[in-house]
């Protein structure tokens, strides 16, 4: 939403990501977390351990109320956990101000939501062009790379349209092209084709992939969708906060 | 800037919630300008009435403005046409100076004997070619710009002996007819009281009535068209003195009490009325200068003047001479202050609403935004940038919409009649050398639009990104 | 009319003052100054007196107001300026009010809320109030007489009486009125009749003195008729009784001493 002044990474050296080591992407180590509902204290992560690996397409899965939204917010930055550590693109950021960890998303992470969570008053094109101006790229650079994103996903022609002219399958494109044009370490997605028909989540799994495998980027979905599931590379069951399984695949 | 495009966007986003708030706001500013143009307008008005009459500065002897009025004559100028003649020529006087008149105050007793009426009266006695040049003064091109006709005094140098009375002195003394003064009752007449018949008292002797007839004067009947009145007063030495007044007009006085009571004649005739045989003197000196801010530089070298000449004199401004001047100048002060204040709360509550419902309504975009990397302080620039957007654009379309308004009124020809006028003048809005009300409506209001838009923003900033995304 | 003008009309009635100003004459003939003089001395006793005197005001010669005075006049030695006291007998409501004339200011005194104010000379201006500066008799202190010549001149009784008339020039700047024309009846030096004129020049008052009567010791015109040209429908006559040679003590002219007076 705005032009702010980034952190420059010489500045805060623990807020650059160490994405070329090697290493999981995501460490957790007897993470909980609970919050208060009312006065109730609700329990949402009851102590998780497990890594996972860099650039693959792994999957959170679990019924609703598992906690699997909650654990991919832990994961993302955007919640601190109660208890426990995690490590994200090799950093430990519980202790960081505010401000440091927003700064870190912006480099960093990508999120991708079920509802697309775009802009409704920036174009197509504005929208994907929005995370580099957060990085404060030159416009020259912010041009070529959103161009590209955009051909990527095949939405070139569209990229002067609004997202209430859009079908869900092209605003998810959209959402894809915004998440990837920073060139994150991590690219989250929360029940990504859940708002979407068969065909077209097939569609936007298959791009997913293609861009996944082109930019090396490590995806973590959050997910019951099977179709979602079956591309999975791996694969971590949640139950009542609770890892109850963990399966790794080969790449497909 | 990118932050300025998504602000009017957003705000076009709900355009019938946001033309709303921009017409608060665009009414704040019309409101205020128009009513400060107006104020303007009426105190250079104002200004204008007091300096025709009055003058900007006026030279008594020392004690008269705290002691004269019981007693004018002891606080008379000798030799004035030298103290005059020093005002006038000195050397850092002469440019700032417009006209400089001796003048005469007195009060004695005004009559018309014929039909038994009289009543006390308070005089001046003026040169009327000076009064006449002096209500001529329009610094600020009010009379001439607003299609005031200049007022005219009805005195003359070359007619000495005709004055000018209130119209409740021409009531009191029956003189609406000949002075064709409308809507005037007759003076009652006086019953005459029978005293108790004592038995000392005898009938006169004499035929008193034709004793009184003998030496009766007739050549003193009113010249045609302006009726004789007598005026009676106590000369300087103590003696009593009476003479004939010719009166041409009567002429409403803004207040009450001195329509009753206010007769104006040549200076000559009040000197022989208040001195008689002694030293014909006056009772202060008149100053009018070319443009008001002068006065205390003139003021300044009077002073110096006198005290070099050892002058028993003393210099006093128009605002002290009427001191409800400064009393309807701060009167109209405190009221545009106060308008200002109802304006800029009302502005502050609509934008705060305004910006309150836009926050809510993006709790799941903002939440959207913080994940992707916003931070705090953007999110709440963000709204700030959009509270003070709207200010933007509804105090500038205020202004311009002001702007026409105020051309249409001054061209409609409206007129009113404010305190302190007998007569209507035309209603006009001073739109010129407005450039300072203008700047501070603006800014004022685009000040209010930002700060109220800080609250909603500050909470936007503060929510947790978890549960605002949580919404849908 | 209110209280105190009346009596500032009695006031400056007496004021009786003959300065002894000699002029210069041919031996033999008549001067001005003389006659004025012996005019003065006709109008007024020469010692410390008191008389009564009644004043009735007309209006359209019809009467509207009467007043009953007693006055005590008195010339002081060393300024050679007469003093009145004044002092109210009829009507019942004014009785006791007092008006003291010392000099040139005047004093009005009231019993009942034993408070003296002083009578500005703008007080004196109007109504009755005016009437006792005709009847100052300190002509010959303050003005300088001419003698105009010898006319013929209807009284107030409608006689005929032949005159010498006078025009007196105020000589004094305190001298209340700036001319006088004067007639005094030519064999007996009596005042018959006196036009005053204010500083403008215009007409204040005509005075007609008559009635002459023996009064200690001299004929004197015992009623005075004096006419308002100004409010010509005014008219007041002023009737003088009662004439007695009285020692005054000094302490009867002091302002202060007005209170524990008790004058009669």
């Amino acid at each position: 939403m705005t032009t702010q002044g980034q952190i420059p990474d010489e500045v805060s050296p623990q807020v650059a990501a160490s994405s070329s080591a090697a290493g999981p992407v995501v460490m957790l180590r007897e993470v909980v977390k609970t919050y208060d509902d009312d006065g109730l204290k609700v329990t949402a992560i009851n102590g998780v351990t497990f890594d996972i690996p860099r650039q693959r397409f792994a999957m959170i899965v679990g019924p609703s109320g598992s906690g699997k939204t909650t654990l991919l917010n832990l994961i993302g930055c955007i919640d601190t956990p109660t208890a426990g550590e995690i490590e994200v693109c090799g950093q430990n950021l519980a202790a960081l101000a505010d401000d440091l960890i927003t700064d870190f998303r912006a480099h960093n992470i990508a999120f991708i939501f079920q509802n697309f969570n775009l802009y409704p008053v920036l174009s197509a094109y504005e929208n994907v062009e929005y995370p580099l101006l957060l990085l404060g790229l030159a416009p020259g650079e912010r041009r070529d790379r959103t161009m590209a994103l955009l051909e990527s996903v095949g939405l070139a022609e569209h990229r002067g349209h609004r997202p209430n002219q859009l079908s869900g399958g092209q605003k998810q494109r959209v959402a894809i092209a915004r998440a990837l044009v920073k060139r994150p370490g991590l690219v989250l997605a929360d029940e990504p084709t859940a708002n979407l028909d068969s065909r077209t989540g097939a569609q936007i799994i298959e791009l997913m992939h293609r861009v996944q495998r082109d930019q090396a980027v490590s995806f973590i979905f959050s997910t019951h969708d099977p179709q979602l599931i079956s591309h999975a590379e791996e694969i971590y069951a949640i139950r009542d906060g609770k890892l109850v399984e963990r399966h790794s695949e080969a790449r497909r | 800037m990118m932050l300025l495009k998504i602000a009017f966007r957003n705000i076009l986003r709900n355009s019938r919630r946001s033309l709303m708030t921009m017409s608060a706001v665009a009414v704040g500013a019309i409101a205020l300008v128009l009513f400060g143009q107006f104020m303007a307008y009426l105190i250079l008005g104002f200004q204008t009435t007091t300096v025709e009459e009055t003058g900007h500065l006026s030279v008594f002897r020392r004690g008269y403005f705290e002691f004269g009025a019981g007693n004018p004559a002891a606080y008379g100028i000798g030799d004035y046409h030298r103290v005059i003649d020093l005002i006038q020529d000195d050397a850092v006087l002469k440019p700032l100076l417009r006209v400089v008149t001796p003048t005469v105050k007195l009060f004695g007793i005004a009559g018309n004997f014929d039909i038994n009426a009289s009543t006390t009266f308070f005089g001046m006695g003026v040169v009327p070619s000076d009064r006449n040049r002096m209500l001529q003064w329009d610094e600020y091109h009010i009379v001439r710009g607003g299609g005031r006709v200049p007022t005219e005094l009805g005195l003359h140098d070359d007619t000495p002996t005709r004055g000018v009375i209130g119209v409740g002195v021409a009531r009191i003394l029956g003189l609406c007819k000949p002075l064709r003064v409308a809507n005037c009752p007759s003076p009652p007449v006086e019953a005459p009281t029978m005293p108790t018949p004592t038995p000392d008292a005898r009938q006169p002797s004499v035929d008193l009535r034709e004793l009184a007839q003998r030496d009766r004067d007739v050549s003193h009947a009113g010249e045609a068209g302006a009726p004789r009145i007598d005026l009676l007063a106590a000369t300087a030495g103590g003696a009593p003195n009476v003479l004939s007044l010719y009166v041409t007009k009567a002429e409403r006085q803004s207040v009450k009490e001195l329509d009753d009571t206010f007769i104006a004649m040549n200076l000559a005739l009040a000197q022989q009325l208040l001195y008689g045989r002694g030293e014909h003197k006056i009772v202060g000196i008149v100053l009018q200068l070319n443009r008001t801010q002068d006065i205390a530089r003139a003021r300044a070298r009077l002073h110096a003047l006198f005290q070099e000449r050892h002058l028993d004199l003393d210099v006093r401004d128009f605002t002290e001479l009427q001191p409800q001047y400064n009393q309807v100048i701060g009167l109209f002060g405190a009221i545009f202050f106060f308008i200002a204040i109802v304006m800029g709360i009302i502005v502050l509550f609509t934008i705060i609403n305004t910006m309150s419902m836009s926050v809510m309504e993006r709790t799941n975009e903002i939440g959207t935004a913080r994940a992707m990397g916003v931070r705090r302080s953007g999110i709440r620039r963000q709204f700030l940038i959009e509270g003070w957007m709207l200010g933007v654009i509804g105090a500038t379309a205020g202004l311009l919409l002001a702007a026409i308004i105020a051309v249409a009124v001054n061209h409609a020809g409206f007129t009113w009649m404010p305190p302190g006028q007998a007569s209507p003048i035309p209603l006009q809005l001073l739109t010129t050398g407005d450039a300072l009300l203008i700047g501070a409506v603006w800014c004022g209001l685009l000040i209010m639009a930002t700060v109220a838009a800080l609250i909603p923003a500050n909470r936007a900033a503060r929510m947790p990104v978890v549960d605002a995304l949580r919404h849908v | 009319m209110s209280t105190p003008k009346r009596f500032i009309l009695l006031a400056a009635l007496l004021a009786p003052g003959v300065s002894t100003h000699a002029a210069d004459a041919a031996p033999g003939a008549v001067t001005a100054q003389e006659l004025v003089v012996a005019a003065d001395r006709i109008r007024n006793p020469q010692q410390p007196f008191r008389l009564t005197d009644t004043l009735v005001e007309y209006r359209d010669g019809k009467p509207r107001d009467r007043v009953v005075l007693i006055v005590f006049a008195r010339e002081d030695k060393d300024t050679r300026q007469y003093s009145n006291l004044v002092r109210y007998a009829d009507p019942p409501r004014d009785a006791g009010k007092m008006v003291l004339l010392h000099g040139s200011n005047m004093w009005f005194y009231d019993p009942s809320s034993k408070a003296s104010i002083r009578i500005s000379p703008q007080q004196r201006l109007i109504g009755q109030a005016s009437e006792g500066d005709v009847v100052t008799a300190n002509l010959a202190r303050d003005y300088t007489p001419k003698l105009v010549g010898e006319e013929s001149l209807q009284d107030a009784d409608r006689k005929e009486r032949r005159c010498w008339h006078l025009d007196l020039a105020a000589a004094d700047p305190e001298a209340v009125y700036s001319r006088i024309e004067y007639w005094l009846e030519r064999d007996t030096n009596r005042p018959v009749k006196g036009k005053y004129y204010s500083d403008s020049g215009r007409l204040l008052k005509i005075a007609y003195f008559h009635d002459y009567q023996e009064q200690l010791g001299t004929v004197r015109p015992t009623e005075t008729i004096i006419i308002d040209a100004v409010d010509s429908n005014l008219v007041t006559t002023m009737t003088t009784s009662d004439y007695r040679l009285q020692e005054i003590p000094d302490a009867w002219f002091q302002r202060d001493f007005l209170p524990r007076l008790k004058a009669d």
